[in-house]
């Protein structure tokens, strides 16, 4: 990056590329004033960020009201969410066209799209502001929020799965149920530590690492077999991976699954987002990416065609749709990536967290300390 | 409430500071023209040849290396009515006026009375497999009328165009490109013709 340009507090800053509606979808950077982000999501057009002091900015896409500003808006720079002040937010998830919240005082809020009851209100009427979901009481410590296409998903401390939305293609695991407007229960008979809701599908991590998915059953992005996917309307457990898995994250078509040493991918690949190469272009089992196998990963992200990871030293590496420059590779020339490909924009910086939507991605990162190692990356 | 009304929820600006923008200021649309090759789709019996496994797409634009305006990735050929997807887009910086081979080149192809002459040519390439000693073979032809460009002043945007064989020129497959040149070459041209009057 050049040199002229005011640099980066040592705290960091947040970094936009793709679509995002921020500085004109220019590869763009921002900071806080005396705060920083704990937590970042992204959904097809829009974008939360959680800080360090507990607020909420949102910014992109409004026309459901996602936003949460009371308005229908497109808001192209980080707004924050006064209305939230006062109970310290911990947790987002934006889904394509709506927002869940979690806040301190155990409250679960919810605003945006609600066609299919994404919002856990007991309706389908959309909401333009933070509507609280009486559902979750603070009995309810939440984990994790997750959002999708039409759905949503709450885990608690202890293990529990909580879905609602859409459930025209078993996305929220709920069998033969159709859409649901008010939180249920999805029950694996073991206590579940990661979800992840796709565009049109689901996953779920055990606390004893096993993999479940759940949706629609096209193009392998279940990775179950062809006997399981009769049933792909109930979480079923993916063969062939034979690790703990830690985390998952599903996009549009594709599942991305971390486990210790490994990152499997699976599911559609076209545009390179499952970094299996130039001649493998859907998997429907797991496959570990080769690329990534001499790098300990640590954290992973995926948008709708696209995927980052971050690996231990801070460095993020991207793949897939390179429309945009969501990947972050270039200012005005780009490329689908096929492998995993170094985003060496970051070189000088540790890359803290990642968040993929539909046509951008967002990249919070803290400068390496001056006279700190080079990272050299062949 | 979080439920509260919209005017109390605007941010406080003064919390958020903007990095200063990366890189050079942005240019005028006649600066620049950008090409982006998105994607091709083949009739299955015209890369049934065991030989091609592997498919890039290239084409010349005058002033720039090819090395530039080629897909930087081969990818496996398209199987069955499959498309396969490259999202190679590029930014042409164009010279400024002036004296520039690049510009009078552009201006000779707007200029061009002979069908064929203001086509931007695209090319699908077969690169055999590392280690096999095989050669790289034009596979087919695509074409943009950049005339065509200029006299509609519309960009081409996502358009699906033919590709025929390099042998008997019949339509083998499909490859979407995009073309955003009608401002650049509408000034190239208005310039050319100028200069043109000037020297008589
Ligand atoms: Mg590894
Ligand atoms: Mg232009």
């Amino acid at each position: 990056m050049g040199e002229a340009e005011e640099p980066v507090p040592e705290s960091g800053a947040v970094f936009t590329f793709g679509k995002s509606k921020f500085a004109e979808n220019i590869p763009s950077k921002f900071w806080f004033k005396n705060d920083k982000p704990l937590y970042m999501s992204c959904g097809d057009e829009h974008t939360a960020i959680v800080t360090g002091n507990g607020k909420l900015y949102m910014f992109g896409s409004n026309n459901w009201g996602q936003l949460g500003l009371g308005t229908k808006n497109t808001i192209n720079k980080p707004t924050c969410i006064k209305a939230l002040k006062p109970e310290k937010v911990k947790l987002a998830a934006c889904g394509r066209n709506h927002t869940l919240v979690y806040t301190e005082r155990g409250h679960v809020y919810a605003a945006g799209g609600n066609s299919e009851g994404q919002l856990g209100l007991g309706d389908t009427e959309e909401r333009n502001t933070f509507h609280l979901i009486s559902f979750f009481t603070n009995q309810y410590k939440i984990k994790q929020l997750a959002a999708g296409s039409y759905t949503s998903a709450a885990l608690t401390e202890d293990g529990q799965l909580f879905v609602w939305g859409d459930n025209s293609e078993g996305q929220i695991g709920l069998a033969g149920e159709a859409s649901v407007c008010l939180p249920c229960q999805v029950d694996v008979g073991k206590p579940v530590s990661w979800v992840s809701c796709g565009y049109y599908h689901s996953a779920l991590v055990t606390r004893d690492g096993e993999l479940y998915t759940f949706g629609e059953p096209e193009n392998g992005k279940l990775g179950l077999s062809p006997e399981q996917l009769k049933n792909n309307r109930v979480p079923q457990l993916v063969p062939g991976i034979l690790e703990r898995v830690n985390q998952v994250a599903c996009g549009g078509g594709h599942t991305v699954a971390l486990t210790e040493t490994d990152v499997y991918t699976f599911g559609l690949g076209q545009y390179g987002q499952l970094g299996h190469g130039t001649f493998i272009f859907e998997m429907s089992a797991p496959k570990a990416v080769e690329h990534l196998k001499r790098h300990k990963i640590c954290n992973i992200a995926c948008g709708e065609n696209h995927t980052a990871v971050i690996a231990d030293n801070g460095l993020m590496f991207t793949f897939g749709d390179g429309r945009h420059g969501k990947l972050g590779l270039g200012e005005e020339n780009f490329t689908n990536q096929f492998i995993p490909t170094l985003c060496s924009n970051f070189l000088k910086f540790t890359v803290c967290l990642v968040a993929c939507g539909g046509c951008h991605m967002l990249v919070f990162a803290t400068p390496r300390p001056k006279g700190s190692e080079e990272i050299h990356e062949d | 409430a979080p439920e509260s009304s919209s005017d109390t929820q605007t941010t406080d600006s003064d919390e958020i500071v903007v990095g200063t923008s990366l890189g050079s200021p942005p240019k005028a649309d006649m600066e620049w023209i950008r090409i982006e090759i998105v994607s091709l789709s083949l009739h299955p019996e015209a890369v049934a040849c065991e030989h091609i496994q592997q498919l890039y797409v290239e084409y010349h634009f005058p002033g720039v290396p090819l090395a530039e305006t080629e897909t930087p990735l081969s990818l496996r050929k398209p199987q069955g009515s499959e498309e396969i997807y490259f999202h190679f887009s590029k930014v042409i910086q164009l010279d400024t006026e002036g004296v520039s081979m690049q510009r009078e080149r552009l201006f000779s192809m707007l200029q061009a009375e002979e069908a064929g002459q203001s086509w931007l040519q695209f090319v699908v390439v077969s690169e055999p497999p590392p280690g096999t000693g095989g050669e790289c073979e034009d596979v087919g032809f695509a074409y943009v009328d950049l005339h065509e460009i200029l006299l509609t002043g519309n960009d081409v945007l996502e358009r699906d165009l033919d590709v025929v064989s390099p042998q008997d020129r019949s339509a083998i497959g499909r490859l979407k490109v995009s073309v955003e040149a009608a401002a650049a070459l509408c000034a190239i041209y208005w310039e050319g013709r100028r200069k043109a009057e000037e020297e008589e």
